[in-house]
């Protein structure tokens, strides 16, 4: 993984399509918001099944708490459409099929020589794209639990919401 | 928050700020869509709010699904029925045009849905279950583009604002 890619630094505004072949900003994406940027390995992987359906299921709570979820893997954006409806998932997939981000963000597992897939990692960000902490998910436990991402979107959005005590008038 | 006054009028309007012709899939004139700059006092009574990125007035040619509430009749946004909607659409495929259509603080009134491509995208709209859905064909001049709705948030951004505006406004 990136050196640059630690808690307190400011996570690449990436520039990549999503699902739907449309360019898009990360900056954009985040929209003042707290942010999962989730990298994955791709449709294919049991592990990756089994996870997303944990964030499917914390999605429901991310839909009235104006937080982000964002998900990166090297499928082309027709494989992405096509796995996010199977899941339910209701928030935009980017796709580096042609690999701009991969290897700057050194984030490809190299055991995996057949796909050369990204190593699954999860970043919780700030509105800013500040990460605020990374989760090394290339074995399974590593990955941030529905209730540790919970806890990161409460300090973040108390660190960024400037009326989170709520106005006295 | 940009937003634009919006509705559906049998014949141009004055002082609008992007309109166009509209016609159904025989042909068959439908009025015209306008939009209005919201520093203005309500131009219709039944204007709505609509998000402003929806509306160009060197927009291309398009089609538009249009639910819009029988008059006098809306519901709470905060309705499961309108919450529901909207997580189908954060499910669909996007479309170049999105917005919902409020009335004062918190009631639902419609939605505009927009292609400059396939109207096929229009065939099955969510919002049409809470109203009567149309598809129009508009003339140039009033159809914008803009990116689909980032979800799942389904909340709006202020309690004035139509979905999916996606974010507050500075304090």
């Amino acid at each position: 993984m990136g050196e640059d890619l630690v808690a307190g630094r400011a996570f690449p505004d990436l520039v990549l399509p999503d699902h739907a072949g449309n360019q898009r900003h990360l900056s954009q994406l985040a929209a003042d918001d707290p942010v999962l940027l989730h990298f994955y390995r791709g449709w294919w992987c049991p592990k990756e099944q089994a996870y997303f359906r944990n964030l499917v299921g914390l999605q429901d709570e991310a839909e009235v708490a104006y937080t982000r979820f964002v998900s990166v893997s090297v499928d082309p954006p027709e494989v992405q459409a096509a796995f996010r409806a199977g899941i339910g998932a209701r928030w935009i997939f980017l796709s580096d099929a042609e690999r701009q981000w991969i290897d700057r963000l050194g984030l490809m597992e190299k055991t995996d020589t057949s796909h050369r897939p990204y190593l699954p990692t999860m970043f919780t960000l700030g509105p800013d794209l500040t990460i605020h902490r990374v989760y090394n998910g290339y074995w399974f436990w590593g990955r941030a639990t529905n209730e540790e991402l919970r806890q990161d979107f409460r300090a973040i959005s108390q660190a960024s919401r400037s009326d989170w005590e709520p106005p006295q008038s | 928050m940009s937003w634009l006054w919006f509705d559906l009028c049998p014949d141009p309007a004055t002082g609008t700020v992007a309109s166009a012709r509209v016609s159904d899939a025989n042909g068959t004139p439908r009025g015209v869509l306008c939009a209005w700059a919201s520093d203005q006092d309500r131009p219709t009574p039944t204007a709505a709010k609509v998000d402003s990125r929806a509306m160009d007035p060197c927009g291309e040619p398009g089609s538009v699904s249009l639910v819009l509430a029988p008059d006098g009749l809306y519901l709470p946004f905060d309705d499961s029925a309108v919450a529901h909607a909207t997580r189908m659409v954060l499910a669909m495929p996007p479309a170049d045009v999105c917005s919902t259509l409020v009335d004062g603080d918190d009631r639902f009134r419609g939605s505009v849905t927009g292609t400059h491509g396939d109207e096929g995208r229009l065939s099955y709209d969510p919002f049409g279950v809470l109203f009567p859905a149309v598809v129009l064909r508009v003339e140039a001049g009033l159809l914008g583009r803009m990116s689909s709705p980032v979800g799942p948030v389904t909340q709006r951004y202020g309690a004035t604002n139509p979905w999916p505006w996606d974010r507050f406004e500075p304090a």
